[in-house]
């Protein structure tokens, strides 16, 4: 691939060494977030040494173009390699005729690529592989942690080539490999849920601190509650805040709140850890 | 507290590190029980460190700051948590008592930051317009510079002064409030395991929550049992949809995950 695609297009600029370049600028990533552009400074930095090899008789065309990465672009940063791989490529070869199609092409895959992002590594990798580091932790093993550092180890190795995968197939390869990205996502959210389904019972963890006794037999509420399901009320305060959420409540609300439920309830002596 | 001069330097370069590595390489992404257990090792109790690490990686399942939102900073929760807890003698709960809190006013900082990461960048920007590219270069990564410190600030100042801040708080706190802090620790993961619910296509796949569950609060499975168990769904579901060569079906499919990870952020 890496052959047929450096002899093919005969009007290439850059070298195997510029794109390792850019590559390595764009670990600038999410460190210039801020709310009115996105992270668009860390795509002028991370193509400018590029760009202005592109644009190296044209003044003009390299402001243009500047100025143009300097629009509003938020990814979530371990997919922003393919994109930002691909839009190089596009302009390198269609120079300021290009600017158009560069900015509508990271308009266009910046959501659905985040999407993917943020689902995969930023959530759903660290739930699975958090739990059962944490769940060793607490009994003193620290191995699970390190297989968490490993994976991840391992993942920043394999970003770095993401940015050769968007360079070397431009735009065309993204709608082929999105619908293969969406498999993959719909594929890891069974895991997923199921993982979700397993942790609620075993690391949301209170107790119902009531007793009652009657005719001379005292029993616990959580005995009581125990007996019709384990795991009761964890599922059900899941429950209450998953609805929660889906009304449009702030996450740090529902922290806040939940804090406080906790304080009022070993006040009162209903509630135990 | 007693630690040395360097201990507290090294635990706020450590804090530093976290989040520069948070901000752009992400190596180590999350991974908060991993930086309790560095700083559990500089202050001279690893197993401490990996404890309170654990119940901070608890409290934080699920909860992730997505398309530039910001969330609780549970790194910081976890390195504050440690030291208190090794350097007062108190335990974890003293620790937590300290860097719970902490971990939350970061919100704030990272708020403001971000703020000011948009001056920085118009001026970035400005500097472009006038073709003082030179500038410019040098000025972008201030901001990534800069960012970090909203970890290491807060780290720094509760390393410094945490023991009297901590024992005046003990010395304040009612039982009500220690207790209530413990069933709080207990409570706190289901708002990250909700969060992670709302991200998921549970119309679609819902019914795992129930499997999951089973084998979890009626035959006590470990969450890895849970996981070989799920990867083993995930692999016919991947062959139904790359299968399944109805383009514009699968196209309609990841459009509905995206919009509904949208609504959430």
């Amino acid at each position: 691939m890496n052959k047929v695609s450096e002899t093919k297009q005969e009007g290439r600029v850059l070298n195997k060494k510029d794109i390792w370049r850019a590559m390595r600028r764009h670990y600038l990533a999410i460190s210039t977030y801020n709310y009115d552009s996105g992270f668009a400074a860390t795509l002028v930095w991370e193509l400018f040494p590029a760009l202005s090899k592109i644009y190296k008789d044209d003044p003009d065309g390299l402001q243009a173009s500047i100025d143009n990465q300097f629009k509003f672009y938020n990814c979530n940063p371990w997919m922003s390699p393919i994109i930002t791989g691909a839009t190089l490529a596009i302009e390198e070869k269609g120079k300021t005729k290009s600017l158009e199609a560069v900015q509508d092409l990271k308009t266009a895959l910046m959501g659905p690529f985040s999407g993917i992002g943020d689902a995969l590594i930023w959530v759903l990798f660290p739930t699975v592989l958090g739990a059962i580091a944490a769940s060793m932790g607490k009994h003193g093993n620290s191995i699970g942690m390190w297989i968490y550092f490993a994976v991840y180890f391992l993942f920043f190795f394999l970003r770095s080539f993401l940015y050769k995968v968007g360079y070397e197939s431009g735009a065309s390869l993204m709608t082929s490999m999105s619908d293969q990205l969406s498999a993959l996502t719909d594929a890891v959210s069974v895991l997923g849920i199921a993982v979700i389904g397993a942790i609620v019972p075993s690391t949301v963890n209170f107790q119902l601190a009531l007793k009652f006794s009657q005719a001379g037999v005292s029993i616990t509420g959580q005995q009581i509650l125990d007996q019709i399901m384990p795991g009761l009320l964890p599922v059900t305060l899941t429950g209450l805040l998953y609805w929660m959420l889906r009304k449009g409540r702030k996450m740090t609300t529902l922290i806040l709140m939940v804090i406080v439920i906790a304080m009022i309830g070993a006040a009162l002596g209903i509630l135990k850890a | 507290m007693g630690f040395s001069i360097w201990q507290i330097i090294l635990v706020t370069v450590i804090a530093y590190i976290q989040r520069l590595d948070f901000e752009t390489t992400q190596i180590v992404p999350m991974n908060y029980m991993f930086w309790s257990c560095v700083v559990g090792a500089i202050l001279g109790d690893f197993q401490m460190g990996l404890v309170v690490g654990a119940t901070i990686q608890l409290m934080s399942l699920g909860v992730a700051a997505l398309g530039g939102s910001s969330a609780p900073d549970y790194a910081v929760a976890g390195i504050i948590s440690t030291a208190v807890a090794i350097g007062t003698g108190k335990g974890m709960a003293a620790g937590l008592a300290l860097g719970v809190p902490v971990g939350m006013i970061c919100i704030q900082l990272d708020v403001l930051l971000k703020i000011l990461n948009s001056f920085i960048t118009n001026r970035a920007h400005e500097l472009a317009d006038k073709r003082q590219y030179r500038k410019m270069r040098m000025l972008i990564p201030v901001m990534t510079a800069l960012m970090p410190l909203e970890s290491a600030v807060p780290v720094f100042v509760a390393v410094l002064f945490g023991k009297t801040v901590v024992n005046s708080i003990l010395n304040f706190m009612p039982t009500w409030f220690t207790v209530g802090l413990n069933v709080a620790s207990g409570m706190l993961p289901a708002v990250g395991m909700a969060m992670l619910l709302s991200y998921m296509p549970l119309k679609k796949y819902g019914y795992w929550l129930l499997v999951g569950f089973a084998l979890s609060a009626y035959l006590k499975m470990p969450v890895l049992g849970v996981a070989l168990i799920g990867v083993a769904g995930a692999i016919p579901t991947f062959m139904n949809y790359s299968n399944a060569s109805n383009g514009s079906q699968t196209s309609a499919a990841a459009n509905g995950l995206t919009q509904e990870d949208m609504e959430d952020e």
